[in-house]
This record gives C-alpha cells, structure tokens and sequence, in this order.
C-alpha cells in the first residue's frame, strides 16, 4: 500500500532529479535585460576539455573551432609551428627527449610528427548527441511532433499575442492540459491518451517516466535529453524558476514527456525497436601514419616504421587535436599581449590631469580611453559600469523601476529621478508629452495586432505609414532626427536630478571609498572626475540589450553614473571620505557622462548641476571627448562592415549615426567581439598600447589594497562577468547552431523573451550571427578568457584558496590566470601546482608544466 | 529538555553554495514545509577548504545557510530530496531534534 510519505518522497526525489538535470542548460534571460552567460555555466565544474565533451554529447556541438579553420589560421599566421610545438609540449612534456623516428632513411622527431598530424592529419566525425530521447532514437518522426507541439505551447504562453493563451492565469502546465486535448493537429487517439494526463505535474512526469520505462537511475540523464533537444525554450523556462512566472522546468518536462509517451504508445514504437544510430567513422592509428608518411613524400617506410609512427599518434587522440589547436591559438594572443605590456611606457609624471574619466571595464571603453589619452590632459580609469552603486531606478516618468546592477547581486537602493529645482513645470510638461506619444504608439501597435482594426489602420494612417517607412530605409539618420525633433517639441528635454535620500549617509561615504579604493583613484584628483557610462542606440534590433552596460543589468548606466557623482559631490561625503583617509580636493567636481557606443558619441549629463565655475572645463571636455569620439569611430569604420575606405574622423562620425539610425542595419556595431583578456592593473601597465579593443580593463592599484578586499571583489565579480561575456561569445562563434542565434534577418520576436529563427521552433539562445561574424568570415576569435593582474602573487593565492569558484574557473582552465608583482618581474602563470614563469613564445624554458587535465 | 508545553520536531540546517539554495528552498516548499530561515553570505571550513563569505558584489558564489523545522511526516520526503542534491553538490546537512511551542506554525 503507497502511504501519503511514499508518494510526498517520490515526488520530492523527482524535483531534485528535474533540478539536478536542469543544471546542464544555460539561462536565457528575456531580451530587454539580456545578460551574457556562459552557456555551458552548468559544466564549469569539469576541465575545460570535459565539459567540451559533455556538451558535445548532450548537444551534439563541437566546442572549438573546426580543424579546417584552424589550418587556414595557420596559413594566415595566426597560429606559428611555435605555438603549435609549445602547445604539443605542454601535453606532453617529455616529447623532445623521445628519440626521433627514422621513417623510409628519414628522420622525423616526435614533435614534427605530432604537428604534420596536426595540419594535415584526418579528421574524425562530427560531434553526435548521445543523450537521446527515446523517441529520436526509435521514432525521430515522433520526436519532431514534440519538438513541434513544445514551440507551440511555450510560444503561446510567452507570446503577447492579441489572444492570449486561455487558462495562461493558472500557469503553464495547467492551461496545456486543459487545451492540449483539443488540439486537432493530433490524432484522436492521441488526444484522447492525452486527457488521462494528472493533474499535478510531477505526477504527471512521474507517470510518462514510467510508460517510457525509465528508471530512476537512469532519470537525469533521460531528463537532460529532453532538456536538450531544444536548449532555447528550457533555458528561458529554467530562468522563470523562483520568478512567480507559472512555468517551471518540472511542467515543462511533464509536458514534453507525457506527449513522447502517448506517440510511442499509440504509434507502438516499443524497446524492441533498434535505435536509429549514425556510423561514425574514426581513422586509426596506422591510417593516420600511413596518411602522414605520404605527407612527407616518403613512399618505403616499412612496416616497422608505419608501426613506429601509429604508436606515437595513437597518444594524441583525433578527438584531441582541436583544443591542442585552441591552445596554440590562445598562445600566439596571449604571448603578444603579455610582451606588449612588459614593454610598456613609463609611469606618466606628468603635471595634475584636467580631468579623470572613469569608464566602464567593457572592451568598447579602451578604444576610448586611447584616443581621450592621446588628446592630452586627461587620466583614465576603468571600473565595473555601474560604478558600484547597485540600484533598483526609476525615472522622473514613474514607470517600472528597473534593476541596474549586475545579475550576481540584488540591488540594495531605490532611487528615483525627480525635477532639477525650477524645473517642476518642464519636467510635468515632458511627462506630460511622453505619455501621449507612449499613448499613441501602444494604440498603434495594438491595432496592428488585433484582428479586424489592421484594415481600418491601413485606411487610415495607411498614407503617412507607407512614405514614413521609405524614409527611414533611404535617409535613416536625417529620419530620426526629425523624429527626435518632433519628440522635443511635443516632450521638451526637462532638467532632472537623482534622489539618494533613501540611502543613508554611512552608506553613501561606504560606497564612496569602496569605489574609489576599488579603482585606485585615492589622490591627485583633477579638476574633473567622470564617471561614464554607457549604452547603444540602434533600430529595430532585439538584441539591443546585448550592446548595453552588462554591469548594469544589459541597460544603459547613465543613472548609475548620476548617482555616483551626486553622491561624490556631497560635502558631507566628502567629509566623511577625509576622515578615511581620502582627500579629495574642494576643486574637484564629479560629473556624469555617457558613451554610445553606436555613435561615439559621449554626452555629459546634468549640466544644470555643474557650477558655473567649471564652465570651460566642461567646454573642454566635451570638445575632447568629441574629437576622442571621433578618431575611435574612424578606428571601428575599418572593420565594419560596408566600408570600403579609410575613413577620416568626421565622415566616419558621420557614418556610425547614420549606421545607427538605419532599422534594416544589422551590424549597427560589433560589440565586445574580439574580447579576450581582462587585466586588473594600474593604467601605466597598458597606456599608450593599442589592445585593439579586446581587453576588459580594471583599474587597480595593488598598495592602496592592503587587505586585497578590492582584489577579491574584481577578480570574484567584474572577471565573472567578464567571464561569462567572453563565453557567450565563444560558443556562439564555434557552436552557432545550438549555442547561437541565428541570422538576424529572420528573427521573429517572441513576447519580450527571445526570438525565434522563422515562425517556429526553438528560442534561439546566444548571440546572432551577425555579432561574431561577417558574412561566412568570422569576426570574433574565439578563445578563453586570460585574466592579467598586476598585484602580490600571495595575495592572489590567497583570495583563490578561499573562493570555490575562482579554484573552479582557473583550475579548470575556463580563464587562465598572468600575474606579477610589479613591472619589474616577469609574468608568471598560475597553475594548479604553482606559479611558473611565463615565457614568451621564442623561449619555452619553464613552461614544461601540465596544467590542463588530459583526456583519452 | 522536554518541557510540558513544547512540541518534538525535526530541524534540518542546510548549507549550500548560493547557486544550489533556490533549489533548497523549491524542495522545502513542494513536501508542505510551511517555511525556512536563510542566512547568505556565510563563511566556513569544511573539506574544500575554506569558504569565503559575504562578497561584495557576488552573491551567488558565497554559502548559504537554509534552516526549516518539520513535522515527522516531511522527513522522509525532505531528505530523500536534499540527498542526491548534496551528493552531487558541495554542501552539508543536518538534521536535529527540536522543539517547539506553536506545532501548527509547522504544518
């Protein structure tokens, strides 16, 4: 007899299963927040290389570039034979002692040998998913029918269709089971099965689990299979868990599967079915050997010698070779970046900066950091973009607040943006003007989407909507500037300020040092201090969030900016400050700004607020921070594409704004393309070196960081972030088909989640193709992030030993980790067992450690 | 110990990293626990070694501390939950006798 704690243990193992299972797959969040994650998150507690193949089983996705593409980076001299010799002898350190092999008179070393495999070696079969549902193994015409009715439903439910999903209040799982029934795209039987669906979820899915005959052991992994088969709908319904959504992962398993067990049932597909499995095809040792002597034009080699080579390829397996070549990849970047900042310019002695600009740690910043510097008279500095105020915002509007921090932490503030003083009756008017035109816009939209008005719509704006569209495709720049112009007449720009009251002042002067210890800004403040922000503006593009602050929840940062310098600019901040040991001096005045990173355009905010005693500073400044943003918009113009020639820096200002006014653009701008490294140093470490707009940078001053408080914030906050970015763009660029979204041109925006690629299917997860890419060229490098800090190598080891999750992402080789004291010692690596010299690529004395965990 | 007016319950004290407590507190929820104590943030040395604690701007990779009192029949259920979720995570569990002076407070 099953007692009520029989059924209530049964139920409660299940949830954890479905918990431990959902661990595999990644989290999207909806596309007006979206945050870069590491879709492989799940899997960080394997090495590198495991959770490459973990994936590659439960995705059937390859976790690096191709071995093709990687020999035309070799080709293009992207990848030197150095890097693939230092690479080949990191695996095995032994390798230069082996005697050498004498193949048909020929002498060949074992390394040479190796990397011929490497560059013209076989290659093995595609990555193949081995976690499979029953149905796709026995009855994949079966599984398309889930995979089908699952888009259906998640599309119905996330969707803001004009009709909505009936019986949507009572949650997902309950309103499928209600219409599922009635679904005439299924058969009779099949409806008919499917009404004897229970009513509670987990009863539901422990009921399918047994028609499949899947075990309890065997439940996890049968559970990712289905949480696999499409990635995109799971991720978006994994992060809905603990948000009050009525969806949970237990509800969308219990649908998937209990639609699986009726069509296997009634289509009497059982056991005794083999399951459709594709050959794969591995060449052997001796195949490979025998290939390569060919290679070396040796035409009589023995079989002894044919035997001599396939032993010492059998130990580099084929499945190998690709992250041997993402090894030698990061190498050749990492080692030219390392000499690059080892030879860089002396401190800067020179005279008070006029001013100190603060920027965001994003990659886009150092391009404008370069360019500012190199006007002269300025400092930069880099730090996470929302400036370390965590804050939940709303603006003089009143609508939602909105949560700007980074997803790693809740924000602990309300703040709101409330009339400059005088400007009551401006800001009411533009209030006032916004609302109207919001009106309008929602009843245009809602017309369009409703099912007998689109006909009346077209009667009647019909003939302003036609013209209005050819506009914005033929002059996008010139049509949005009447539109904003329009927009200033009927909602006026109103003088605003942010209201910290609700923080309270020990708060304010804790944040205030926090910030400014953090970033090393503690004295020689100039007249100015900026603290910029950032955010995109593009058209029509449902990724604009992903061009947005990730600091700042993937919006843009200007009020997280305005508060900072609101709070700084307190006397009795200020005062507070000094008594901690930060003087920062009476003419010293914060001041709020932000970059578009579409246009390179930065715009110094609150201007009301500035005294008049700053006026040619403030002149100054915007002038620089034009001509700075011109010259890096000159700069992004050479790689984007549809350029065809150097631009000079006024052209190409003006390219970029129309560029970012134009609604069919899809490369409006790259991103953080091309990211791959983030140093944590004092800026002499990096001035005056152009990092190509790769390098996250975080400013860092190891002595005025006695405690490594600062240290351990960064490196277990902002490089997680950062790791997470560089990630999402990894695996987006090697593994587009899962882990990618696809080409822009036929996205379909579902609701405000995600997209998806035509009219159905899964929710695309990642970034578009367009963002890493160029056409079938790829844009984005993919490798692994390489944190580069400059503080006390004890200190690093001690905030490492006492932080799981950094262990976890150094030892596991998702981010290597360069450090040194000062620029007087050379770069060292950490490894598992140690820090190691790091030695450039013309010496690999010392770099004879294994510190990447092998597998056969 | 057993004083007159005082009930006999079970108290189970979880700790686990910030990432798996969601799931802690789902299981606590779905057996008819009728609530938890959470303490984020907490720091120890167990055998990973030592744990930092409150990171100022992570809040997801420090330990937390989940603490819920039941009645005998949400034992079974509870544990045979946070068992393999334990055992495939870093964390701990303990599980204590206690007592209390409002049972119906504790389903």
């Amino acid at each position: 007899m099953t007692t009520r704690t029989d059924t209530d243990t049964r139920r409660a193992r299940l949830r954890t299963d479905v918990n431990l299972a959902a661990r595999v797959v990644p989290t999207h969040y909806p596309l007006e927040t979206f945050i870069a994650v590491n879709p492989l998150a799940g899997l960080e507690g394997l090495p590198f290389e495991q959770a490459l193949r973990r994936a590659g089983d439960l995705y059937g996705m390859p976790g690096t570039l191709g071995e093709q593409a990687f020999r035309e980076l070799h080709q293009q001299g992207r990848i030197s034979d150095g890097d693939l010799d230092r690479a080949l002898t990191l695996r095995y350190p032994h390798l230069a002692a082996e005697p050498m092999l004498s193949i048909g008179g020929r002498r060949i070393s074992l390394e040479e040998l190796l990397r011929a495999d490497l560059l013209h070696g076989a290659g093995g079969p595609a990555p193949r998913r081995r976690f499979m549902t029953r149905s796709e193994e026995r009855a994949p015409e079966l599984a398309e029918i889930v995979d089908v009715q699952t888009s259906k439903w998640c599309g119905a439910y996330f969707g803001a269709a004009a009709w909505p999903m009936p019986g949507r209040e009572n949650g997902f799982f309950s309103a499928w089971r209600e219409l599922a029934p009635a679904d005439r795209t299924l058969s009779r039987p099949v409806r008919s099965d499917l009404r004897r669906v229970p009513e509670r979820a987990d009863e539901a899915l422990l009921d399918a689990l047994s028609r499949l005959g899947v075990g309890d052991d065997d439940r996890i992994p049968y559970l990712q299979a289905h949480l696999t088969r499409m990635p995109g709908w799971a991720a978006h319904v994994a992060w809905c868990a603990g948000r009050e959504k009525g969806i949970g992962v237990l509800g969308y398993l219990a649908m998937r599967l209990s639609y699986e067990a009726s069509l296997l049932y009634l289509n009497r597909v059982d056991d005794d079915v083999d399951p459709v499995r594709e050959p794969t095809e591995m060449p052997s040792a001796r195949e490979r050997a025998e290939g390569l002597i060919r290679a070396f034009g040796v035409d009589s080699a023995t079989e002894d010698e044919v035997a001599a080579a396939a032993r010492v390829l059998a130990a580099l397996p084929v499945t190998s070779r690709e992250l041997l070549w993402q090894n030698a990849f990061e190498a050749n970047y990492r080692d030219d970046l390392l000499a690059a900042l080892t030879s860089s310019a002396a401190p800067d002695d020179s005279d008070r900066a006029h001013a100190q600009v603060v920027t965001c740690i994003d990659t886009r910043s150092e391009g404008l950091r370069r360019h500012l510097e190199a006007v002269g008279g300025y400092e930069t500095l880099g730090f996470a973009g929302f400036f370390a105020v965590a804050i939940r915002y709303t603006d003089v509007m009143g609508g939602s607040a909105n949560d700007l921090c980074p997803v790693l932490i809740a924000p602990n503030h309300d703040i709101t943006e409330k009339p400059a003083s005088d400007a009551a009756d401006e800001v009411a008017r533009r209030v006032a003007g916004v609302t109207g035109m919001a009106g309008a816009e929602s009843a245009f939209h809602a017309a369009k989407e409703s099912f007998a008005a689109p006909f009346i719509l077209a009667e009647a704006a019909g003939f302003a909507a036609a013209p209005l569209s050819a506009a914005k495709t033929l002059t996008p720049a010139a049509t949005v500037g009447v539109r904003r112009r329009v927009r200033d007449v009927i909602a006026p720009a109103a003088a605003t300020d942010i209201d910290t009251e609700a923080m309270p002042h020990n708060e304010q002067v804790l944040f205030a040092q926090v910030a400014l210890t953090m970033m090393g800004l503690t004295r020689g403040f100039g007249r100015l201090v900026v603290f910029c922000a950032h955010g995109s503006s593009t058209e029509n593009n449902p990724y604009q969030a992903s061009l947005d602050c990730g600091a700042c929840g993937g919006q843009a940062g200007a009020p997280n900016a305005r508060t900072a310098v609101t709070i700084l600019n307190r006397p009795g901040v200020r005062a507070g400050l000094r008594s901690l040991g930060i003087d920062v001096p009476a003419d010293t005045w914060f001041v709020a700004a932000q970059h578009d990173t579409a246009v390179d355009r930065v715009t110094v905010l609150d201007l009301h607020s500035v005294p008049g005693e700053y006026r040619q500073d403030i002149e100054r400044l915007e002038r620089d921070l034009a001509r700075a943003g011109a010259a890096l918009a000159a700069e992004r113009c050479t790689v984007l594409p549809g350029v065809t020639r150097q631009l000079a820096p006024g052209s190409a200002s003006r390219h970029v704004a129309n560029r970012s006014a134009d609604w069919a653009q899809v490369y409006p701008e790259w991103g953080l393309a091309g990211n791959a490294a983030f140093i944590v140093a004092p800026r002499e470490v990096t001035r005056g070196i152009d990092l190509k707009r790769r390098t996250f940078l975080h400013s860092y001053e190891a002595e005025v960081d006695v405690d490594g408080s600062a240290l351990e914030t960064i490196l277990t906050a902002p490089l997680v972030v950062a790791q997470w970015i560089n990630c999402q763009y990894y695996f987006s660029a090697v593994a587009p088909q899962v882990f990618g979204a696809g080409t822009k041109t036929i996205h379909n925006v579902v609701g405000k989640v995600g997209v998806l690629a035509g009219h159905t299917g899964d929710l695309q997860l990642g970034l578009p193709w367009q963002s890493v890419s160029d056409g079938d060229r790829l844009l984005h490098e993919p490798l692994r992030l390489l944190a580069v800090v400059q503080a006390p190598l004890d200190r690093i080891d001690t905030i490492v030993d006492r932080n799981p999750i950094l262990q976890q992402l150094f030892g596991n080789d998702w981010i290597a980790l360069a450090a040194r004291e000062n620029s007087d010692q050379p770069w060292q690596s950490w490894t598992r067992a140690g820090w190691r010299p790091w030695t450039d690529k013309n010496n690999t004395a010392g770099r004879g450690v294994y510190n990447e965990e092998m597998v056969p | 110990m057993t004083a007159p007016a005082l009930t006999k319950m079970t108290k189970i004290e979880v700790v686990v990293a910030g990432t798996d407590a969601p799931a802690v507190r789902d299981l606590i929820q779905s057996v008819g626990a009728t609530g938890y104590t959470s303490l984020s943030g907490v720091s120890g040395l167990g055998h990973n070694g030592y744990h930092q604690g409150r990171l100022l701007f992570n809040q997801q990779a420090t330990l937390e501390l989940i603490i819920t009192v039941v009645p005998e029949g949400k034992i079974e259920p509870l544990l045979a939950g946070l068992r393999p979720l334990l055992d495939a995570s870093s964390g701990v569990m303990f599980v204590t006798e206690t007592y209390v002076s409002r049972p119906e407070y504790f389903g």
